[in-house]
């Protein structure tokens, strides 16, 4: 039983990260985007985390200001998933220390990677926090080697390296390798 | 300065953008930006590419319109960096879609990565965007290796849990490109895995596999409840994989999934069934309400699993365990967290569905809890609750339960109405006690909530008082209706009801005082200018009844049809004129022609059964619930639906005039079989594929005629008769046994393809399990085809037999190609050539060598062929040594709108010296792949 689709939405109805399982024309997205927005950013914290219209159902849970919404299949085990989600928060958690939306904002790209390291094909790939924490360590170590030894980028445009740029959108008390020490 | 713009510039530019418009100005320029860059003849550093595909990749996501840098992102994918590799993969996942003609391009470099690498790495990036990306292509060009990925003893834990997965989305778009009985020992391998995640992949891979063949993989039973009873009754698991001191939910959930394909699994008597209940009574038992949100879900997950497997196992489960089972989800149903009461909800309506008698007993006994969930604050729950309602319904409890939903209606919110008012509308005909209390319960629906009441519903009604002439039904119901009419502010289905009943029965009821002809025209006349056309329309056909039945009123009548007579609607236009000439025709021709209607047909299934089915439909796995009882209202009118669907419209043509006899050659001797049969050889002999360049021109020349032989030689003849319309087509194939001795295991198969919805028709079992065919016997099949997506694949058809002494097998090709769904479009230079330049980067080319030198009377004859693959020509913009055509190919899809999906296609031949050059653009690249090879494959045999 695969997720259709997984979608990080802020409370205002904009996608902070999103990944089809399916093959979805763009009006189907569309159709998908304006079900969460309409149908799921306004329901309470009293009420259940699935909801299902016209042959979609959603399991999503709510982080502050934003959701994890998970299109899946009727005959899904929704608790679950509502614990898939919450492992991959954790996840980020531990990878960004103490994440926030703003995190998965400028730093889009590591949160896919982290996406696509913990759900594959819409299945839970890896259900250990350190297991995960630790391939995504080591892709991250495999990246910045190859930004030492083979592609010196620290020269180019406003003099910052690649990942030194990703780091500008952080707060800038806390770095990347302290989290990724774990 | 925009050069010197990071990705987190633009990220923040795009957040502090005041308006949606700002926002999509900020972004254009940037796309325009990076589109200029890929362009300009400088290769770009390693650090600007990634950064682009990066900011491309974040305006897709925001809903922009991305359609270039796909060839960056390929050249990243191949890069020898890892860095530039990862950025590559996500963009592809994210980025290309299925059907990309960059696909092609990209599997060499993922080939590489696959197998090629002894980087761990590289190979879980490729495998990992081979699973997200989806494409078909993809999956066709590396499933091999994902297979070998999968089973190679040197895989890491890593890899391998990634490549279980790659294979099972490979698989749900493939379903047979795995042979399971092969498959089933890797499978049992990959189980004594140690590793949990491997194991918890290879699980979710193996319920792939099970759904689709279950008896394969039964041997992988007591591996299942050996890794269950170690994590339930051991809780032995390595402390990584605890989540919240419950050692690793998911698998446990997986495996119980998996068991619930084998219902019968409690009484087979193996020596796993102890250890298998004592699992399931732990997990029972031990399960509490903890403080912890996370470990309550994750351990009522597995509980909800546990109990659906009870469900599914039923009476020959355990008893205990179902009682256990029962008084859980009655606790359930009642507790504040919505969540459990939602879930306890659903679970209830599956166990009502698939057992009727003891279960559904103490099931209602639930009954009120039930009822004030209805009234929950959460729609989810509402829902649930409904469903559950209208599952537990039965003769006896009809009654009260139609009752509660309907005042519950009153106050009911548009979300859930129009399923309440479908669900009571089934109930009350199901169940009904009295027919009068059905009509009843309708008409209070009609009055609470009209708008949501369905034409079907009310046409129903129609259909049983019509049916019901023995009791006082029809009177009953035409002294209803007067009274419900006789009200100012009836509704107007109400009123459509009304008129059609007392067209019908109101003379029934003519003779009571203050019911005569004249009072009930009055009652539903004063209604008129209120209406919508359609009840209009069926009001005047009560006029009509009534104008024949009392005399008294033609007078008022006439008037009504004369006036009509100039009326806006047609529909109105034309019935008041044939009513009005009716009544001069004389009174005979009037009377049995308004006579009562005869009873309705009741075989059919309800369509509002129907229209319930249709909720459920887009589900991957197939659904055990579903599946596993035979007996269950779903399957059954499942079942029913797909025989009761509409033919396809080209179907209603009249009887086809006799088929032209394409075994015409019979009355021929047949040439003997080789060999004789005086010594049969010990083992038969296999025979594939005849000639294969003539099979591919009897296939070539199919494509542009309708009819022909699709394949001969000396002991099997195919015929094919082909029509197409639209989206549609009706194929039909007639396979002749040319030879001089019975065919056994006659058979012609054909895999389902995803993209065409196909129904079959065959008398003689050919296309199922096989028939005999004599000498001088034709089988014959119709095919009705519907493109549902576009394609480039014909759909292959494979024909086998046995003779005597050998198996035959032909592999063959159906001529339904992209062109047999397409209708020619005519068009002006102008628009052509602006289509053709839009469509410039979708374009599909080749060049064919003909046999020889390309003259004007060939020209006349590419001419003629591209006519007869529906192409509307375009002879504006052809020289004479050019030919260009425009088709749309339709499909049965429907977009967002609910409009069927077209792609527009251009081709375009030219000539040159003995060569063609085929050029084919369509708003599909897969189309335009198919188009060109179509083209390609007749201009061959020309």
């Amino acid at each position: 039983m695969p997720y259709n689709y997984l979608i990080l939405m802020s409370k205002q109805g904009v996608v902070r990260l999103a990944s089809y399982f399916k093959t979805y024309t763009d009006s189907d997205k569309n159709r998908i985007t304006r079900f969460i927005q309409n149908d799921v950013l306004c329901r309470t914290p009293k009420m259940c985390n699935v909801i299902e219209k016209n042959g979609q159902k959603v399991v999503y849970r709510r982080y502050a200001s934003l959701y994890f919404i998970a299109g899946v299949q009727p005959d899904q085990n929704e608790l679950a998933v509502l614990e898939e989600i919450h492992l991959f928060v954790e996840i980020l958690d531990r990878y960004f220390g103490n994440v926030c939306e703003l995190d998965i904002i400028f730093n889009f790209h590591r949160a896919y990677a982290i996406l696509y390291e913990v759900f594959v094909a819409g299945y839970v790939c890896e259900t250990s926090k350190n297991e995960a924490i630790k391939r995504i360590a080591d892709m991250d170590r495999l990246v910045e080697e190859a930004t030492q030894h083979m592609d010196d980028s620290s020269n180019e445009e406003n003099g910052l390296s690649y990942t030194m740029q990703m780091q500008l959108g952080r707060r800038p008390t806390r770095k990347i390798n302290k989290s990724m020490s774990v | 300065m925009s050069q010197a713009r990071g990705l987190q510039n633009f990220i923040s530019d795009l957040r502090n953008a005041k308006s949606k418009e700002d926002e999509s100005k900020r972004v254009s320029k940037e796309l325009a930006n990076i589109r200029s860059k890929f362009t300009a003849s400088g290769s770009l550093s390693s650090y600007q590419k990634k950064k682009y595909v990066w900011k491309l990749v974040y305006a897709f996501m925001l809903g922009y319109d991305v359609d270039f840098g796909h060839a960056e992102v390929v050249s990243l994918v191949g890069s020898a960096k890892y860095s530039e590799k990862q950025v590559g993969y996500v963009a592809m996942s994210l980025l290309l879609k299925a059907g990309d003609s960059m696909m092609n391009m990209i599997v060499n470099s993922i080939r590489n990565d696959l197998v090629g690498s002894y980087d761990d790495a590289a190979t879980s990036l490729a495998l990992t965007s081979i699973a997200n990306v989806s494409g078909i292509e993809l999956m066709q060009a590396l499933h091999v290796e994902v297979q070998r990925v999968l089973v190679s003893p040197n895989a890491t834990p890593a890899v391998r849990k990634k490549a279980a997965l790659c294979l099972l989305r490979l698989i749900r778009q493939l379903p047979d490109s795995i042979a399971s009985a092969d498959f089933a020992p890797h499978i049992s391998n990959l189980l004594q895995d140690r590793h949990i995640g491997v194991l918890t992949s290879t699980m979710s891979l193996l319920i792939g596999l099970t759904s689709k063949h279950e008896q394969e993989y039964e041997t992988m039973i007591p591996y299942a409840i050996h890794i269950l009873s170690t994590l339930v009754l051991k809780k032995s698991v390595s402390p990584d994989y605890l989540y919240y001191r419950t050692p690793s939910p998911w698998l446990q959930i997986k495996l119980l999934r998996f068991l619930q394909y084998y219902p019968e699994l409690m009484a087979s008597g193996q020596a796993y069934v102890a250890t298998l209940k004592q699992c399931l009574a732990r997990i029972l038992n031990d399960t509490d309400v903890s403080d912890s949100i996370n470990k309550s879900n994750a351990d009522h997950a597995v509980l909800f699993e546990a109990i659906s497997t009870i469900v599914v196992f039923g009476d020959s489960g355990d008893e205990d365990l179902q009682l256990a089972a029962m008084r859980l989800l009655g606790k359930f149903i009642s507790v504040r967290e919505p969540n459990i009461r939602y879930l306890g909800l659903m679970t209830m309506s599956r166990l009502a569905v698939l057992h009727n008698n003891t279960n559904k007993e103490q099931i209602k006994t639930f009954q009120s809890v039930v009822v004030h969930s209805l009234k929950d604050a959460d729609i989810s729950v509402r829902r649930r609750a409904l469903d559950l309602l209208f599952v537990m319904c039965d003769q006896t409890n009809a009654e009260s339960i139609v009752d509660e939903l309907i005042t519950y209606l009153v106050a009911a919110d548009a979300g859930i109405r129009e399923q309440m008012v479908l669900k009571i509308a089934v109930l009350a005909e199901k169940f009904a006690t009295s027919k009068k209390w059905y009509v009843d319960t309708i008409l209070k629906l009609i009055s609470i909530s009209g708008d949501q009441v369905s034409d079907s519903i009310w046409h129903r009604v129609i259909v049983i008082v019509t049916n019901n002439s023995d009791d006082d039904l029809q009177q009953y119901v035409a002294t209803t209706m007067f009274d419900v009419c006789s009200s100012k502010n009836a509704h107007v289905k109400a009123v459509a009801v009304g008129s059609y009943v007392l067209g019908e029965f109101g003379f029934l009821i003519a003779e009571e005082a203050g019911k005569s002809g004249e009072v009930q025209f009055q009652v539903l006349h004063q209604h008129w200018p209120l209406i919508d056309a359609n009840t209009q329309g069926i009001m005047l056909t009560a006029f009509a009844k009534m104008y024949n039945l009392y005399e008294e009123i033609r007078p008022i009548i006439d008037p009504i049809f004369a006036k009509l007579k100039t009326s806006v609607d047609v529909e109105l236009q034309q019935r008041s004129n044939e009513y009005r000439i009716l009544g001069s025709l004389g009174p005979e021709i009037m009377e049995d022609i308004l006579r009562e209607m005869p009873a309705f047909d009741t075989q059919k299934v309800s369509t509002l059964e129907i229209a319930l089915d249709q909720e459920h439909s887009d589900t991957h796995d197939v659904n055990v619930f579903k599946k596993k009882d035979p007996n269950s209202p779903a399957s059954k009118r499942g079942s029913k639906t797909a025989q009761q669907e509409p033919e396809p419209e080209i179907l209603v043509q009249a009887e086809p005039e006799p088929e032209p006899d394409l075994l015409g050659g019979f009355d021929d001797p047949p040439p003997a079989p080789i060999g004789g049969f005086e010594d049969p050889p010990l083992s038969k002999q296999a025979v594939t594929v005849g000639d294969p360049a003539a099979v591919a021109s009897s296939f070539a020349k199919l494509l542009s005629t309708p009819q022909g032989v699709l394949f001969q030689n000396e002991y099997v003849q195919v015929g094919v008769k082909q029509e197409f319309r639209g989206s549609q087509g009706r194929i039909q194939l007639f396979a002749g046994n040319m030879g001089a001795e019975s065919f056994t295991n006659f058979k012609l198969d054909m895999p389902q393809v995803p993209y065409l919805r196909t129904a079959v028709q065959d008398e003689m079992g050919a296309t199922g399990a096989g028939c005999t065919l004599a000498p001088k016997q034709q089988a014959r099949v119709m095919i009705m085809a519907e493109a549902i997506a576009p394609y480039c694949e014909a759909p292959g058809l494979t024909v086998t037999f046995e003779t005597s002494t050998t198996t035959h097998s032909y592999p063959l090709k159906l001529p339904i190609v992209p062109t047999s769904f397409t209708e020619p479009v005519t068009v002006d230079k102008a628009a052509f050539m602006g289509r053709w330049g839009q469509l410039a980067a979708k374009e599909s080319q080749e060049i064919i060598t003909v046999s020889r030198t390309v003259d004007p009377a060939m020209m006349q004859q590419v001419a003629a062929l591209l006519t007869g693959l529906k192409y509307g020509r375009c002879q504006e913009v052809d020289s004479p040594t050019t030919c260009s055509g425009c088709g749309t190919m339709k499909t049965g899809a429907k977009d967002g709108q609910g409009n069927p999906i077209s792609v527009g296609c251009l081709v375009r031949i030219e000539a040159n010296g003995d060569k063609f050059r085929v050029t084919a653009r369509t708003l599909h690249p897969v189309v335009s792949q198919g188009v060109k090879e179509t083209f390609c494959k007749v201009l061959k045999a020309l």
